[in-house]
């Protein structure tokens, strides 16, 4: 289903971009699950959209990260993503841990993102709202009793086809994948992104999972709220992994927001 | 072989029923909660006597090491503690398993007070370097696992450049920049003191400790039969970059209990050895392994740390004293059983530096002023001769007369 091209940085390092649909373009920033060959997500968007989903740096390989020390050069790291696809102006959707770099990339380079939606994003904290930590309060195999609302993946990011099934590789994927993620947010989810918020021009909306036990309301209402004429968007019976939680439902929404963006341009 | 006497200083009134009621001894157990320090004035003062002790019963080296937020772990500060003992002792060598050089910016500080304990102590100083469980370094002290052993490297470079070069001079480094380095005091030894490295299973660590001649000390709580895979993977790593297999290039901890015979050893280690492992060692098991902590290929050889084997073993179970003689996790009996068991872990491992836990868990005071006289009497002579045709390259090399503080001149005049 998906395509996959390679993408050279200026410094030499590649870049793994899958590609996905036909329509007008989204690029997608997944979250701490990567991107699997099934991808329910894409596919859902695939089915009105061209998507366009780089893999985060470090999730195929570790030694990616060396060079990428802060969120800064991780935003520098997606420009030139964007650069090298020869993209401008875009509808950036980023989720849960994607949505934080989405929202960096936005705020560093406001001109790159025309649109931006931001799906459960991390990247703030609140001493009233404290999270809970994804790395410490269970072990770190076991993180989907904290994402996900049934407590464990839905089947469809649990195919066994598109996982090591070495369980020794399967270790090394799920550290991977959880230290590119750690390496941004540790020990706590603040970067100083809340002062860059409101550098960003691009349309916005933000969306999250009703019952998320992970990123409370609050945190997406703090994000709109910093956003110069956010949208917020609250999607009933889901938890942090609302896209995958319910596709459907998402979309439908991101559909709907984005006709009437265009209609009122 | 050499003996040294190692304390962890865990503190010894951990309540009751303690793994159901907390889920760690480690990172979140209230210390407001369980720390009395009207009692923590005397567990400090009777931890610092059983070193001093083991000095005057004739150890080589007595041990101190570094945790944090940790109920059997008392010493955030190994510095302090060894500073105290650089003053009460004068023969035995003061072997510092801290400091977590990641944790301490600049780590030049590292370098200064290691130089001062050099000074003070008349050059008996073991420094040790470990990278720092992921609990104290990740959880406690909020270092990013994605980079704390690169930072780490490069912490211990700066400080071994600062005491080989004697001027001062600029360092640019990834995580530690400075215009003038020129850490004040040197150290007595040079060009530096020995240094040790503190290690689970982590094979850059082993490479790293061959190529720069360091020593490799693991310090597994499990006994040297369940140690075999890491020792044999430090010794394999030593053939392939072609050093010499000497046993003083490496150490290892075991727990020891020395008594007449099987049944007395029980009588005096089996309470203090169960409370160890089901009170000390219950490890919340989201904290032992953080995200980038274990490099791709230290998972791959699927070699885990005493800490994770920990988890593992008392993820379930509670562990018993049978349990822990069968499985050698403690060398407990007879002298003489004693002395079979440490050659037998001799031939295994070969190990030249032994750290002693002599003390563990809630052991009374007159049980570990016992069991560390009778390791040195009964023991240790038995096994001295062991690896003597090896040279100790990896030992303090004092120089000079060590003064003793003027009280102690006084009272022996």
């Amino acid at each position: 289903m998906f395509t996959t091209e390679t993408i050279r940085h200026p410094d030499g390092r590649t870049s793994k971009v899958f590609r996905a649909g036909q329509g007008p373009l989204v690029v997608w920033l997944h979250g701490p699950k990567g991107i699997r060959g099934r991808d329910p997500v894409i596919a859902e968007l695939a089915k009105r959209h061209t998507v366009v989903a780089p893999l985060a740096p470090g999730f195929a390989d570790i030694a990616e990260l060396d060079e990428i020390r802060n969120v800064h050069e991780l935003a520098l790291h997606y420009d030139d993503v964007l650069q090298a696809l020869g993209l401008d102006a875009v509808t950036l959707v980023g989720h849960s841990f994607g949505a934080m770099a989405a929202a960096e990339v936005a705020a560093h380079f406001p001109r790159r993102v025309a649109r931006l939606v931001l799906i459960s994003p991390i990247g703030l904290w609140q001493d009233q709202h404290p999270l809970p930590d994804m790395f410490g309060q269970v072990p770190y195999m076991t993180i989907d009793t904290l994402l996900w609302k049934a407590g464990k993946a839905i089947p469809s990011m649990a195919d066994p086809a598109d996982e090591p099934n070495d369980p020794v590789e399967r270790q090394v994927a799920i550290a991977q994948a959880l230290t590119s993620v750690a390496k941004f947010v540790w020990p706590l989810p603040d970067r100083g992104l809340r002062r860059r918020l409101p550098r960003i021009t691009a349309q916005t909306l933000v969306i999250a999972g009703a019952e998320d036990r992970f990123v409370p309301a609050s945190y997406a209402e703090e994000f709109a709220s910093l956003i110069r004429g956010a949208g917020m968007a609250i999607i009933p019976d889901a938890a942090h992994m609302v896209p995958y939680e319910q596709p459907t439902e998402v979309f439908r929404k991101l559909d709907g927001w984005i006709t009437a963006k265009d209609r009122a341009a | 072989m050499k003996f040294h006497w190692f304390h962890l200083m865990p503190y010894p009134y951990l309540p009751d029923r303690f793994r159901e009621r907390y889920p760690s001894v480690w990172v979140d157990l209230p210390a407001g909660e369980i720390y009395d320090p009207v009692k923590g004035h005397q567990v400090y003062n009777d931890y610092l006597d059983q070193l001093e002790f083991a000095e005057r019963a004739g150890f080589d080296g007595i041990c101190v090491n570094e945790h944090h937020q940790n109920g059997y772990g008392l010493m955030p500060s190994p510095n302090l503690m060894a500073a105290a003992l650089a003053r009460r002792t004068s023969k035995a060598k003061l072997i510092v398993l801290g400091n977590s050089v990641a944790l301490y910016d600049p780590p030049t500080r590292v370098a200064e007070e290691m130089a001062m304990l050099d000074v003070l102590s008349g050059g008996r100083l073991v420094s040790g370097f470990p990278v720092g469980t992921g609990m104290d370094t990740a959880f406690c002290y909020g270092a990013n696992p994605a980079t704390l052993r690169d930072k780490y490297r490069e912490g211990v470079e700066l400080i071994l450049r600062a005491w080989k070069t004697r001027k001062p001079f600029a360092f640019n480094g990834k995580y530690t920049q400075l215009r003038y380095v020129n850490p004040w005091p040197v150290p007595l030894q040079t060009p530096h003191p020995p240094i040790w490295i503190p290690g689970g299973g982590s094979i850059e660590t082993w490479e790293w400790c061959v190529e720069n001649d360091f020593l490799y000390a693991y310090l597994s709580y499990w006994g040297y039969e369940s140690g075999r895979p890491v020792m044999d993977g430090f010794w394999e790593t030593v053939d392939r970059l072609g050093g010499e297999r000497n046993p003083y290039r490496a150490g290892f901890l075991q727990f020891v209990g020395v008594a007449d015979n099987d049944a007395d050893a029980e009588r005096l280690y089996a309470e203090p050895a169960e409370y160890f492992y089901n009170r000390c060692f219950h490890i919340g098991p989201g904290y032992y392994s953080p995200p980038g902590y274990s490099s791709v290929a230290t998972i791959r050889r699927g070699v885990n740390s005493a800490v994770v084997q920990a988890s593992k073993h008392l993820r379930t179970a509670s562990v018993t004293w049978k349990h822990l003689i069968d499985d050698g996790v403690v060398v407990a009996g007879s002298p003489q059983t004693i002395i079979d068991r440490l050659n037998d872990m001799a031939d295994k491992i070969n190990v030249g530096h032994v750290m002693l836990l002599c003390q563990f868990g809630n052991m009374p005071m007159e049980t570990v002023l016992y069991n560390t006289a009778r390791f040195a009497r009964d023991v240790m002579p038995k096994l001295r001769n062991r690896f003597e045709e090896h040279e100790d390259r990896w030992w303090p090399k004092t120089t000079v007369e060590v003064q003793k503080p003027a009280s102690v001149r006084l009272a022996a005049e």
